[in-house]
């Protein structure tokens, strides 16, 4: 039997809600893919778009950033400004022939274990038959 | 060893170079470039100035030194990666690009030679074209010790009959490799021989431009490191590096370790091209740049093709190519900043 | 057209008033067909001005230099700088205005409008030529151009020639100016995006190997960010030259630290190169076309630019380089900003 892909996902959190978020669902036991290499960072408007392209750049085969809900942020408007940059680079990925699907964005909050276990599972099913990234992975 | 071949037979000749890499010019998006020939088939030879010239197959943009990998207990396993000697052939080779990689043998050769450039070196066979016409309207060899059909650093010299090509073998690989398609070669006739005497003679003169009188110009560059000259021929440069990326005879490198895995620790040293126009070409890890103005990188590259190469080889490092001119974003122009230091204080 | 003598005059009198430090414009050298870039200090030095279809430069890339060089003049001289710009090049000052790079007193603008016409686009004119070399471009009426090549003289129409980015043109009068000379008409362009509309009409794949091939070519010389205004950086994403080195730095440490992308020319690191730039412009390029003009190995960099402009329109409702107190592009936002693919 063949060994079955199992793509491996970047994921940016925020510290205050989506990185809570997770770690919520981790002491809940809460059951989901171990996929993911999270990276805690301070607010999701601290994503740059180095970071999506560096995580591709080095095999990533799916970027996740997310942050608080708008409104909610720790910082005010820190998601505000990453929903308009993360846009952007979401159009410019696919617009070099990236397929959409491995770069994604959500909004889960602190109290959101659940919803951040269903984000990752339906993130590894849909990188799944897409196989390993080759379009953007480092050549040497 | 002369020989004629008819253009039509071209094809078939490179049918026969099958162990051989050729390149050979391809036009790709409007650009001129030596590329990997996979199917020669009905080929042609063009007549071009390529964007990246020859110097790019014996020194090229990025090459690997070795390997290195962290072995498990504190050692380290470093694997020397020589270039494969793989016999490559070049046609379509200008003149001043084969004059240029004898300048750039003299870097890489002599006391310390670099064996990567000459393993490529030795494997490699260049088949020049004469110029019967200056591919260029920024031609200026004549005036830098050159001519359109200068044989300086080919291994065989192709002069254009019309019909037929006049092969002229220079090196034993030239002859080499015309004796691997022999069958398609014709001895010339004395006509042919007079027919290419001629087309050299009269091609001389087709070059449109000139760098003259500038014997004085090493010396008088020697006088003028501190000129206002340099500020004002640079203050339209952008130093986006073109003119040196693409001069045939600049060699500037740097060296980087590409590491390719963290844990254990692994990567290659790798070498690129480096140009003198970058800002930071000269910045020292102490922070200092000796060299942070277009004015001191502009000074620096008409010194090292006029002054420092003359001094320490008796010869010019520029071979009248014009690239740097035709491709300059912004027009600045060799010719004219030498003969600005030529008239300098006349 | 406007009229050049109108323009020296200008020049000339702000020279004379001792206005500004020095002007920048165009000339043409003695044996040249193309306009180059000219500092003019001296009153006297204003005849050389020229202004026609080969004025395709960028100007303002020289205000980036003349900021540096202000840091290291002594005495200081706080007059500002002349410019002569074309409207795309007037953008570029807003944009230099909003990001504060400079004050607006620091620089004179000479605003040129191109009315109908635009500037040639060299690659299409060789095209025309088939590759014999340009002797003389004459500019007769605006519709039609005569070339003069060493074969003898041939019309070509404006519109064959003429850059693809002027044809799409929606800012030929400079939007910002001290004096401005020529026609205040603004052109509008029904679909000023349709190049990248018909790659984005491409399916992935085509899209991928595309922009593939395009990036093999690069030779990573960097012309495209030195001519852009915009990358004014002192440390850029690809130069990693800030990073403290001592003897006893460990090798592990110096393998781990930041480089974004290395320095070779391979695929991976070409389109990073690209793509880090394209998202930096986003927002902030105002097709002038250096880019793509300076590229030595024709790389459609608009194409790639174009498509964040086009995203910043229709996403955000945002045009770049017309309002210098507008913020910038990822400094703002709106309530209503699309969020359909967040989940």
């Amino acid at each position: 039997m063949t060994e079955e892909f199992e793509p491996t996902i970047v994921a940016f959190l925020c510290k205050w809600c989506s990185s809570a978020g997770s770690d919520l669902a981790g002491v809940s036991r809460m059951e989901y893919p171990p996929n993911v290499t999270p990276i805690q960072v301070m607010c999701s408007g601290s994503v740059s778009p180095l970071y999506v392209f560096s995580a591709f750049n080095r095999g990533a085969d799916g970027v996740l950033v997310s942050g608080c809900h708008p409104g909610d942020c720790h910082y005010i408007k820190g998601n505000y400004y990453a929903r308009r940059k993360l846009a952007l680079v979401k159009k410019l990925l696919e617009y070099v022939g990236l397929e959409p699907e491995r770069f994604q964005m959500s909004w889960v909050s602190a109290a959101e274990g659940q919803k951040y276990t269903r984000v990752i599972k339906d993130f590894v099913n849909a990188l799944k038959p897409l196989g390993p990234q080759t379009k953007l992975r480092r050549n040497s | 060893m002369d020989k004629i071949l008819a253009k039509k037979d071209y094809p078939q000749w490179l049918a026969k170079l099958a162990s051989y890499r050729i390149y050979a010019p391809r036009k790709k998006d409007d650009v001129w470039n030596y590329e990997l020939l996979t199917d020669p088939d009905g080929d042609r030879l063009e007549e071009v100035m390529t964007a990246v010239p020859a110097k790019g197959i014996v020194f090229p943009q990025r090459e690997f030194f070795f390997a290195f990998a962290e072995k498990d207990d504190n050692g380290a396993q470093i694997n020397e990666l020589l270039p494969e000697d793989n016999p490559v052939v070049v046609f379509g080779v200008r003149p001043c690009e084969g004059k240029a990689v004898t300048l750039t043998d003299l870097v890489f050769g002599g006391e310390f030679e670099d064996p990567y450039y000459w393993r490529r070196r030795n494997a490699t066979t260049l088949v020049g074209l004469g110029c019967a016409q200056p591919p260029s309207p920024n031609c200026f060899c004549l005036s830098v010790d050159g001519s359109p059909h200068s044989k300086e650093g080919l291994d065989l010299l192709l002069t254009d009959l019309g019909e037929t090509y006049y092969a002229e073998a220079l090196t034993k690989k030239g002859k080499k490799l015309v004796l691997e398609g022999i069958k398609l070669f014709t001895d010339p006739k004395p006509e042919d021989r007079k027919m290419v005497d001629k087309i050299q003679a009269d091609s001389r003169k087709k070059i449109r431009r000139e760098l003259s009188l500038i014997d004085n110009v090493p010396a008088k560059l020697k006088g003028m490191f501190d000129s206002s000259l340099w500020d004002d021929e640079s203050m339209s440069c952008i130093r986006c590096g073109i003119c040196t990326y693409l001069c045939p005879t600049c060699h500037c490198f740097d060296m980087n370790d590409e590491v390719e895995t963290v844990s254990p620790l692994s990567g290659k040293r790798v070498r690129t091209w480096d140009t003198c126009q970058f800002p930071d070409f000269t910045m020292h890890s102490s922070g200092h740049n000796p060299r942070p103005d277009k004015a001191s990188r502009l000074r620096q590259r008409i010194n090292h093709k006029f002054q420092y190469f003359v001094e320490i080889w008796n010869k010019y490092q520029c071979t009248g190519c014009g690239r740097c001119i035709s491709l300059c974003p912004v027009g600045i122009d060799i010719i004219k900043v030498v003969e600005k230091v030529r008239d300098h204080g006349a | 057209m406007v009229n050049i003598e109108d323009l020296k005059e200008e020049a000339r009198r702000v020279l004379k008033e001792g206005k500004v430090k020095y002007i920048i414009g165009y000339e043409r050298a003695s044996d040249s067909w193309k306009a180059n870039p000219v500092f003019l200090r001296k009153p006297e030095d204003v005849d050389k001005l020229v202004w026609d279809p080969t004025c395709f430069h960028n100007l303002v890339r020289f205000l980036v230099d003349e900021k540096r060089r202000k840091a290291r003049e002594k005495p200081a001289d706080s007059r500002p700088v002349g410019i002569v710009v074309k409207g795309c090049d007037s953008r570029a000052i807003v944009i230099l205005l909003q990001e504060k790079f400079f004050e607006r007193a620091d620089v004179f603008v000479l605003g040129v409008s191109c009315e109908s016409s635009g500037v040639v686009d060299e690659r299409k004119l060789a095209k025309k030529t088939t590759g014999k070399s340009v002797r003389k471009l004459d500019f007769g009426d605006k519709q039609n151009f005569i070339v003069t090549t060493d074969d003898g003289t041939m019309g070509i129409a404006a519109s064959e020639v003429l850059a693809d980015r002027c044809l799409d043109c929606i800012a030929n009068v400079p939007v910002v100016s001290d004096r401005l000379l020529g026609g205040k008409d603004k052109r509008t362009v029904a679909r000023p995006f349709h190049a990248v509309e018909k790659m984005e009409s491409l399916s992935q794949d085509e899209r991928l190997t595309f922009w593939r091939d395009q990036f093999k070519k690069c030779v990573r010389c960097y012309a495209c960010r030195s001519a852009c205004p915009m990358c004014y950086c002192e440390e850029c994403v690809v130069d990693t030259i800030n990073f403290a080195v001592s003897a006893d730095t460990p090798a592990e440490e110096k393998a781990q630290r930041i480089k974004w992308l290395e320095k070779s020319p391979v695929d991976s690191e070409n389109v990073f190169y690209h793509l880090v730039r394209a998202i930096h412009l986003a927002g902030r390029c105002i097709d002038c076309g250096e880019c793509e003009r300076a590229c030595p190995v024709n790389i459609p960099l608009r194409m790639l630019n174009k498509k964040l402009e086009k995203e910043a329109k229709e996403l955000f409702g945002y045009d770049a380089g017309f309002d210098p107190d507008q913020p910038a592009l990822i400094s703002c936002f709106k309530d209503g900003d699309p969020e359909d693919f967040i989940r």
